[in-house]
């Protein structure tokens, strides 16, 4: 009786701690929504939790007033942009890990880990030079190359690991009845990498949406979001709900990404650390 | 004597190109955008580098590294990045290997709060720093509102602009954003440990605090210093979070290596000694990296 007694008690407590904690996790959440839509004159009279009025003004302004909606567009491309040249990338890099032994694989390896490493302010001057280079400063394209190499390493040692869970003997039967390698590799392991390209997918697209140092070195006028927001903390000094209006704006698809393919995500964050 | 024709002429067997073909495309990414820049500004530091005069651009050898030794501010700025890793890192560990405790047994709303406690880890980290910087307002922000409510305070605390304040701030915005990330890595690798070793030690009546020492800990060990190596990188090189926050103030209290470099870099253009604190840097986490990819050899070996 003691013993269930005390294990009820232990249950308890541990509800307790975890309410806890999960406020302090929502608690920045709740207060930036709360912002976003509390009447600037309520907002005068201190903090509130609970707003006595609603509106949604500040989202308005934000929308038809500023240049939000352009960043949005400029942020999504970069973003699909980004996705889509590592994920096609990556699975080719990835596949070769896995499949084959070749001179240079455990040096290519290497190279992947060591780079995730480097300083950004070491490499920031280099890469502008040679994003003016090529011609694609202040354009969207210039930071998809850029984010989808930053998402390499992560993204083949992620394929190679999904690649390495395929059985050979498909593709093997495949090259038999006569399947070139590519068309093997495109025909029968393709359409059953669903799940890792997912992992990849969604890492990329968050890398590519959250980023700002390199974009705040390459963007002069198309800016991304978390740029704009920036050049918005100096414009809107003080003018919280507007603030708060574009921030939610910009939480908004992260967090729509996150509650659909949350499988994904924390297969994804494990992957690095743990080797299972 | 046999003509060389006799010889039996083995061909030489060719190497296959598929692989390297399929690599091909990383391969010249990642030269051009990662390994290139980073021995351009390893030339850079080399330089006697000003936007200012830009064209007069000499090479000056270690001149720049002299000059940073004596460098006083940079002294500071190197504690600085020591104290914000430190603290950043080993709070979001316990934070991190705390909530993995809580949430190891099934219990009725667990995946409910795995997702909710994720959250922070997603967030676009622009809109943290704003957001609490929001929170952290002295004036009208809510923390001071509802310590003081609590009566826990009675004159505003300058979260951010505090000199002793402002970096235990910023340790705990990064908490906050970086826990869910040991958390979710510790489930993990717990969720790898097979039951029966946990029955094995029920039933020599190991008490929680026993089980916790003597087997969860040490199963959970090699994750845990791979990801701390990973997270003391990345904590060591952010800008952005505390860029945001502070700027680096008050009075270069949370001005770390790489918020130093940046503004020597971009702010004042001098390139070349900006780019010799971020090589300072990049040596000092190569020494991490370097003992990051030993032990991941060591226990893949192990496994």
């Amino acid at each position: 009786m003691t013993n269930k007694l005390s294990q009820l008690m232990l249950n308890l407590l541990r509800h307790v701690v975890l309410i806890g904690m999960s406020l302090f996790a929502l608690l920045p959440f709740y207060w930036m929504v709360v912002t976003s839509i509390k009447p600037r004159e309520e907002q005068m009279m201190g903090p509130t939790l609970i707003p006595k009025h609603i509106t949604f003004e500040a989202y308005q302004h934000v929308w038809s007033e500023t240049q939000f909606p352009a960043w949005f567009w400029n942020s999504l491309k970069v973003a699909a942009g980004s996705t889509a040249m590592a994920l096609l990338v990556a699975c080719l890099a990835g596949y070769a890990m896995s499949r084959y032994n070749f001179k240079g694989k455990g040096a290519f390896g290497t190279t992947l880990l060591m780079v995730q490493m480097f300083p950004l302010v070491l490499v920031g001057i280099p890469l502008v030079l040679l994003i003016s280079k090529v011609g694609v400063m202040d354009k969207p394209f210039g930071l998809v190359l850029v984010y989808m190499t930053f998402a390499l390493p992560f993204a083949i040692w992620m394929m190679k690991g999904f690649f390495d869970g395929i059985p050979r003997s498909l593709e093997e039967a495949a090259t038999i009845d006569g399947c070139s390698r590519m068309q093997a590799f495109r025909l029968i392991v393709l359409p059953l990498s669903g799940p890792g390209l997912t992992s990849v997918a969604v890492f990329t697209f968050l890398l590519a949406w959250n980023e700002f140092f390199i974009a705040y070195l390459f963007l002069k006028t198309k800016l991304t979001l978390p740029i704009g927001l920036l050049t918005f903390i100096a414009q809107f000094f003080n003018q919280w709900d507007s603030l708060m209006a574009a921030s939610t704006l910009t939480t908004i698809p992260v967090l729509v990404f996150y509650m659909v393919l949350q499988r994904q995500l924390t297969r994804g964050i494990t992957a690095g650390a743990v080797k299972g | 004597m046999a003509s060389p024709s006799a010889e039996i002429r083995r061909p030489r067997k060719r190497t296959d190109t598929f692989p390297y073909k399929m690599i091909l495309p990383a391969v010249i990414m990642i030269s051009a955008i990662n390994i290139w820049p980073v021995i351009a500004g390893v030339y850079q530091s080399m330089m006697d580098y000003n936007l200012l005069r830009a064209n007069n651009i000499k090479f000056n050898g270690v001149q720049n590294f002299v000059q940073a030794l004596k460098d006083p501010d940079l002294i500071s700025a190197l504690l600085v990045s020591v104290k914000w890793t430190v603290g950043a890192v080993g709070f979001c560990y316990l934070v991190g290997l705390f909530a993995a405790l809580l949430l190891n047994e099934q219990f009725k709303g667990r995946a409910i709060y795995r997702t909710l406690l994720l959250l922070p880890w997603v967030a676009p980290p622009v809109v943290v720093s704003i957001t609490w910087r929001w929170i952290l307002t002295d004036m009208d922000g809510l923390l001071n509102h509802i310590l003081k409510s609590m009566h826990l305070i009675k004159e505003p605390l300058l979260w951010l602009s505090d000199p002793t304040l402002a970096m235990w701030s910023v340790i705990m915005v990064a908490v906050w954003r970086g826990f869910p990330f040991y958390m979710v890595t510790i489930l993990a690798a717990m969720g790898n440990i097979p039951d029966d070793v946990y029955e094995a030690a029920r039933i020599d009546g190991g008490n929680r605090w026993q089980i916790f020492r003597h087997i969860t800990f040490p199963l959970i060990l090699p994750v845990s210093v791979i990801s701390t190596l990973l997270q003391c990188i990345w904590t060591f090189n952010d800008f952005g979070l505390i860029y945001v926050l502070t700027g680096g103030g008050p009075a270069g209290k949370t001005t770390t290596l790489s918020i130093y470099a940046y503004r020597q870099a971009f702010q004042y253009l001098h390139v070349g000694y900006g780019s010799a604190i971020a090589v300072l840097a990049l040596l000092l986490m190569s020494l991490l990296g370097i003992l990051y990819l030993r032990l991941q050899k060591k226990y893949e070996v192990t496994d």
